[in-house]
C-alpha cells in the first residue's frame, strides 16, 4: 500500500485542494471520469463534516488526509483530532430526502448519505479522541 | 482539472431574477451565494430561476441551500426554477432525492 498524505488547515477554503489532489491522484490510477467526480464529492463531504463539526473553538487545527492506493482500490481517510463527531448516530440515519410536502424537508444526513452511496466502502474510526472517516473506491476489473 | 473561479451573475429580466451559477459550488462559497440570494429570494412579483449551465460541482451543502431556498418559495408561493442542470450535477440532484422538487424551467416557457 503506497500512500500520498495532505494536511490543510481546518477551514473551507482548503477543501477544494483536497479535491485537486484527488483528481491528480485518480487520473494517474486510471479511475473513470465518473468515478473520480464521485470520489471528490465524498471526500469533500468528509471534509465538511471536519470543518463543521471538528474543531469548535481552535482556529490553528488541521485536517490529515491521506491517499493510499493500491492495485485495485483507492482508499481516501480524512482525519481530524476535535471531539468525535456523532458519525456513529448519523450513519444510521443518513438518508436522501423522502417524499413528503416541501415544508416538511430537513437536510441533516445528506452529506453521510452521498459519501456511503457514492463510494464502495465507508468506515468510520472514532478511537483516541480523532474522527477518522476512511472511504474506499474499487477500480473495476477490466 | 481546471480551478475555476465560483461566480454569481444576476440577471434581471421582466419576468425573473436569475443567478447564473458557475464554478464550483462548495462549503467555502455558501456565503457568497446566500448574500446573492438574500435580495432576491423573498420576492414575489418575479420568478426566480438558477441556471447551472456552467455548475461544475455541488455538494451537501449546496444542494441544502437549494432545499431552503424551494422551502421558502413554497412558503411564499412564489415560482422557483432551475434550468440547464449539468448531468453530473443531476445525478446528485437525482440521488439526493432533491430532483422530484425541483421544477426546471425553460426560457420559453417562462
Amino acid at each position: 500500500m503506497n500512500a500520498i498524505h495532505l494536511q490543510i488547515p481546518a477551514h473551507a477554503d482548503y477543501i477544494d485542494m483536497v479535491r485537486i489532489c484527488l483528481f491528480g491522484i485518480a487520473s494517474k490510477l486510471q479511475f473513470p471520469f465518473e468515478d473520480i467526480e464521485d470520489m471528490k464529492v465524498a471526500v469533500s463531504e468528509a471534509c465538511n463534516n471536519a470543518v463543521l463539526y471538528g474543531f469548535p473553538q481552535d482556529e490553528n487545527a488541521m485536517i490529515d488526509i491521506s491517499y493510499e492506493f493500491a492495485d485495485d482500490a483507492l482508499t481516501i481517510k480524512v482525519k481530524n483530532n476535535g471531539p468525535e463527531f456523532m458519525y456513529s448516530e448519523a450513519v444510521g440515519k443518513a438518508a436522501p430526502l423522502p417524499d413528503t410536502e416541501i415544508n416538511d424537508l430537513r437536510v441533516g444526513g445528506l452529506g453521510i448519505y452521498l459519501m456511503q452511496a457514492l463510494m464502495d466502502d465507508v468506515v468510520v474510526n472514532t478511537a483516541g479522541g480523532a474522527t477518522e472517516i476512511a472511504m474506499t473506491k474499487y477500480l473495476a476489473a477490466e | 482539472m481546471k480551478a475555476e473561479q465560483f461566480q454569481i451573475i444576476q440577471e434581471e429580466t421582466n419576468r425573473e431574477t436569475i443567478l447564473h451559477i458557475s464554478g464550483e459550488l462548495d462549503l467555502a462559497v455558501v456565503p457568497q451565494l446566500r448574500s446573492a440570494l438574500e435580495p432576491v429570494m423573498n420576492r414575489t412579483d418575479k420568478a426566480l430561476v438558477l441556471q447551472f449551465k456552467h455548475l461544475k460541482y455541488i455538494d451537501s451543502t449546496g444542494i441544502g441551500i437549494i432545499v431552503s431556498v424551494l422551502k421558502l418559495r413554497d412558503e411564499i408561493k412564489a415560482p422557483f426554477y432551475v434550468r440547464e442542470v449539468p448531468p453530473a450535477v443531476r445525478r446528485l440532484f437525482d440521488m439526493t432525492g432533491i430532483s422530484r422538487y425541483l421544477t426546471e424551467g425553460t426560457e420559453a416557457e417562462a
